[in-house]
């Protein structure tokens, strides 16, 4: 009797415990996915790492919530180019302080653009280095070249206590960099009390392009944002808003980054108040989010992507010819270097299918291959649509009739796993296979690495493939996508085009944003008459969370690498 | 019994080097290339996949990797996880507790359970009970470990919400409640600290993980026992027993149960392997930061650092716990010696 009592007694009190609390007012909670890899802003170039990184420190300056035009103030109150477009003075905030109660100096400032150049290594984020000191990576010939004079003359103090950053050549798209993450301010003294870098020449050539995402700044971390480090483990990041800060205290007080991989776990969490806002990616799962009482979705969040059907007109991989010629079995290596090729698989393909069936009706058919959001886009620039009957008459034009006399056997690559490219490749296969029976299109799927790299060497025919921004200027995608030297995907396209070449060249090299404007929607225009890629539709986001979170709505930035979408410093409950 | 510990210990350094052996031959039908996948971050960074290669000698002869990977693992440098983003030591270290703790709520249950429901079917062979727990028993080792999980999830903490679904603790303890880490058990630890809030919380937090864990184990073990009890039985010496008079549970507990359970305890063994290996999707469902979900995660990363340790330590686990069983073997069978 007295045993079941006491059995009875304990599961009562173990019962009711299980009254699980929901986030409370003063907190916020969320379901992640993705894994850190640094806390250390100099390294970080993730989205994971990421989200404590551009809440617990400040860079020079940023963007307003959606704008990308415009800059705004940050650590940095006001600044100007020199007449030649090579210094850029900064005006540093006054009384801002660091976590640990030391107040910023331009020391600071310098010592933390320096410690980026000399330390940055080949995972780390290589647009600052390609600014400041003409190269992206460390590799042996800078190591070797490369003087301490150098670096020290980059970037400086003044007499006025302004931070002077001096450029070897004129680069519009600096201040755009600048905002990333990777140029957040960190304090000389802590830093280098931490065993660091010294800040000075004795010392230099031990940290060039050294593995810093595990140093001892990631693993203590203070900077001067509105949030500070508390603790973190295998799934949880934790942080503390910082009283001191120069902008007044966040109202959130605490935030906590859970990393749950399982889906059902984090939609369960969600719909039971245990989480603030949950990642769902799919909008094929919205439906177990939506609609449930106290979850809201914040939907048609524009990417920041750039999606492309990249067409190489130069494949330098003999086994990927097949017959080399047209005879139906194989394609010469040149095959996309007529333009009627080229716009026939333009013509060929229906971004409608893909809107409706893979985005589930909530898609943008692009004009240009940057967001709709950057500096340029033209929305009047004209597009492919389906239409077979041109694709049909295209391909009759294309290499003197040989190409619909004697048909082709052509591949088109997709990294295997990704689903929205295998169904847009398989939408290219079915539409030019029906324009044509002796027309054979291949869909591949392999890893992603070997499709990159192979890509990257000219020696694919045909892919799917898209570019992510860096940073949030206009070059960063059209020199990516058309510069047949400075571009990235030079190798997937094999586009050479000196005037396309020059027109992104002299929108890099102009100061005046309506001067850039125009030379941007020129090369829309351009992009549409050479057809060097066929342009994807651009998948809608969305974010799902609990509706006691204010000011997610009026802040959201595509910028923001957090799973909120802005700063913590935003929100409220 | 020393010479056997101490040659069965002699043995390990061989296993361990076999098994890295195995996987480092493995990993060489990856590509350069795709090794170096771990290291990259975005697609826009695949245009410095040559520097990078280069710069971690993923180009190198395996032998020339290998042996530098070797040189490393015998002064205590596993390597950096780009999974955990830690020293691979510093992973096992931090997060090993956590699996451990799950292993040990786990087995406080599956053996007894089982040996109890196996006892109780062999002992009303053919009743109803017997045969319900049969067909729970096949339908228990029939399901893969990811589906009982999710199972145990939706209808635990989704449907009804008597259970956490994640996490060692609620969130907001790491706020309100930390814990200072001494053990890395979170149960310890909290009674070390003195939370017993916490602990309570804790507990609650592993029905689910240890259920999940359990389920498949106790169905496999039950239906062992049910038939070693049933084999036991028929025996002389069972028959001997009875017919000097002794009661039915003297003879059925005392006599038979006792060797029935011999082959359980080997059994125990591969339980303790199934416990790790099922704590790879266990963990990563419930979001439980152990061993398990690190080496999931080092696995999809292709971050080779990180699968080399996490086999190494698994290795090393596996021929530990072999060892331990043959020890206790002895114990439950006079009979065997290791001389």
């Amino acid at each position: 009797m007295k045993k079941k009592a006491m059995y009875t007694t304990l599961a009562v009190g173990f019962g009711t415990m299980l009254a699980f609390a929901a986030v409370p007012n003063n907190t916020l909670v969320s379901m992640v996915i993705g894994d850190i890899t640094t806390l250390d802003p100099s390294q970080a170039y993730d989205t994971a790492s990421g989200e404590g990184i551009e809440n617990m420190y400040e860079t020079l300056l940023g963007y307003e919530g959606r704008n990308l035009t415009n800059l705004k103030p940050s650590l940095a109150t006001a600044w100007k180019f020199s007449s030649d477009g090579k210094t850029l003075t900064f005006t540093l905030r006054k009384n801002v302080k660091f976590h640990s109660g030391a107040v910023m100096t331009c020391t600071d400032a310098e010592y933390s653009f320096e410690r980026h150049l000399i330390t940055h290594d080949t995972e780390a984020y290589p647009y600052i280095s390609d600014t400041l000191l003409g190269f992206p990576y460390w590799e042996d010939e800078q190591k070797k070249s490369v003087t301490w004079a150098q670096i020290n003359k980059t970037a400086e103090c003044n007499a006025a206590g302004q931070l002077v950053l001096t450029l070897p050549k004129k680069d519009p798209t600096a201040l755009a960099k600048l905002s990333y993450i990777a140029m957040s301010i960190v304090e000389k003294k802590y830093t280098v009390g931490l065993g660091e870098w010294s800040g000075g020449e004795a010392d230099w050539k031990n940290w060039v392009g050294k593995d810093m995402a595990n140093s001892a700044l990631s693993q203590k971390p203070n900077g001067t944002g509105a949030y500070r480090f508390v603790s973190r483990n295998a799934t949880q990041q934790v942080f503390k808003h910082f009283p001191d800060y120069w902008d007044g205290a966040a109202k959130i007080e605490n935030v906590i980054i859970q990393k749950v991989d399982e889906l059902a776990t984090r939609v369960l969490a969600l719909n039971k108040g245990d989480t603030d806002i949950a990642s769902v990616i799919n909008r094929a799962n919205l439906g177990q989010v939506a609609g449930q009482p106290g979850v809201k979705v914040l939907d048609d969040l524009p990417s920041s992507a750039s999606e492309m059907y990249f067409m190489n007109q130069n494949i330098k991989e003999p086994k990927e010819l097949g017959s080399g010629k047209f005879d139906g079995k194989g394609i010469p290596a040149n095959f996309f270097s007529d333009i009627n090729v080229r716009k026939a698989f333009a013509s060929a393909f229906d971004a409608n299918v893909i809107i409706s069936k893979i985005f589930l009706g909530k898609g943008e058919v692009r004009t240009m291959a940057m967001p709709s959001t950057y500096l340029g886009y033209d929305k009047t620039v004209p597009v492919y649509s389906y239409d077979p009957e041109k694709a049909t008459t295209f391909m009759k034009r294309a290499f003197g009739g040989q190409v619909w006399a004697n048909g082709f056997t052509v591949n088109i690559y997709f990294n295997t796993g990704n689903t929205r490219r295998q169904t847009i490749a398989e939408l290219f296969k079915a539409n030019i296979e029906k324009l044509n029976s002796k027309f054979r299109v291949n869909v591949v799927g392999i890893a992603f690495s070997e499709l990159l790299s192979k890509a990257d060497q000219g020696k694919l025919s045909s892919l799917v493939g898209s570019w992510a921004a860096d940073y949030p200027d206009s070059d960063n995608f059209l020199r990516a996508f058309y510069h047949s030297e400075g571009g990235a995907f030079k190798g997937r396209l094999s586009y050479i085009d000196p005037a396309m070449d020059k027109l992104i060249d002299q929108a890099k090299s102009t100061d005046t944003v309506a001067a850039r404007v125009t030379l941007y929607k020129a090369i829309g225009r351009r992009a549409y008459d050479q057809v060097p890629g066929v342009l994807m539709p651009a998948q809608v986001g969305f974010l799902t969370y609990r509706d006691n979170v204010k000011g997610l709505a009026e802040n959201w930035s595509p910028l923001a690498s957090g799973s909120f979408g802005t700063l913590w410093k935003n929100l409220s409950k | 019994m020393l010479t056997f510990i101490l040659r069965r210990l002699a043995s390990l350094p061989l296993v361990m080097l076999a098994l890295t052996l195995l996987i480092v031959g493995l990993l060489q039908f990856l590509s350069p290339r795709e090794r170096a996948a771990s290291f990259i971050k975005s697609e826009n960074q695949m245009r410095n996949i040559d520097l990078i290669i280069k710069e971690n000698g993923l180009d190198q002869p395996f032998y020339v990797q290998y042996w530098k990977w070797l040189g490393n693992a015998t002064q205590g440098n596993f390597g950096f996880s780009k999974a955990s983003s830690l020293p691979v030591l510093d992973t096992i270290i931090q997060r090993f507790p956590a699996t451990l703790e799950l292993a040990i709520f786990a087995s406080l249950f599956i053996i007894p359970i089982a040996v109890w429901l196996g006892t109780l079917s062999a002992l009303g062979k053919d009743k109803f009970l017997d045969q319900m727990l049969r067909v729970i028993s096949v339908i228990g080792y029939s399901l893969p470990v990811f589906v009982v999980g999710i199972l145990l999830l939706v209808v635990f903490y989704g449907a009804l919400g008597v259970l956490p679904g994640f996490g060692r603790t609620d969130t907001v303890l790491a706020i309100t409640d930390p814990v200072p880490v001494v053990t890395g058990m979170i149960t310890i630890d909290s009674i070390l600290a003195g939370k017993w809030n916490v602990l309570i919380n804790a507990l609650q937090h592993m029905i689910l993980p240890v259920m999940t864990l359990s389920i498949i184990q106790v169905a496999s073990t039950l239906k062992v026992m049910r038939n070693q009890l049933l084999d036991v039985l028929k025996a002389d010496y069972v028959r001997t027993a009875r017919a000097k008079g002794l009661s039915d549970n003297m003879v059925n507990i005392k006599h038979a149960r006792r060797n029935a359970i011999l082959p359980i305890v080997t059994l125990a063994g591969f339980t303790i392997q199934g416990l790790l290996s099922g704590a790879v999707i266990t963990e990563t469902i419930f979001s439980y930061p152990g061993i398990g979900s690190w080496g999931a995660t080092a696995a999809v990363q292709l971050d080779y650092a990180g699968v080399m340790g996490f086999a190494l330590f698994i290795g090393v686990i596996v021929v530990i716990s072999n060892l331990v069983i043959d020890i206790l073997y002895s114990f439950f069978d006079p009979r065997v010696r290791f001389d």
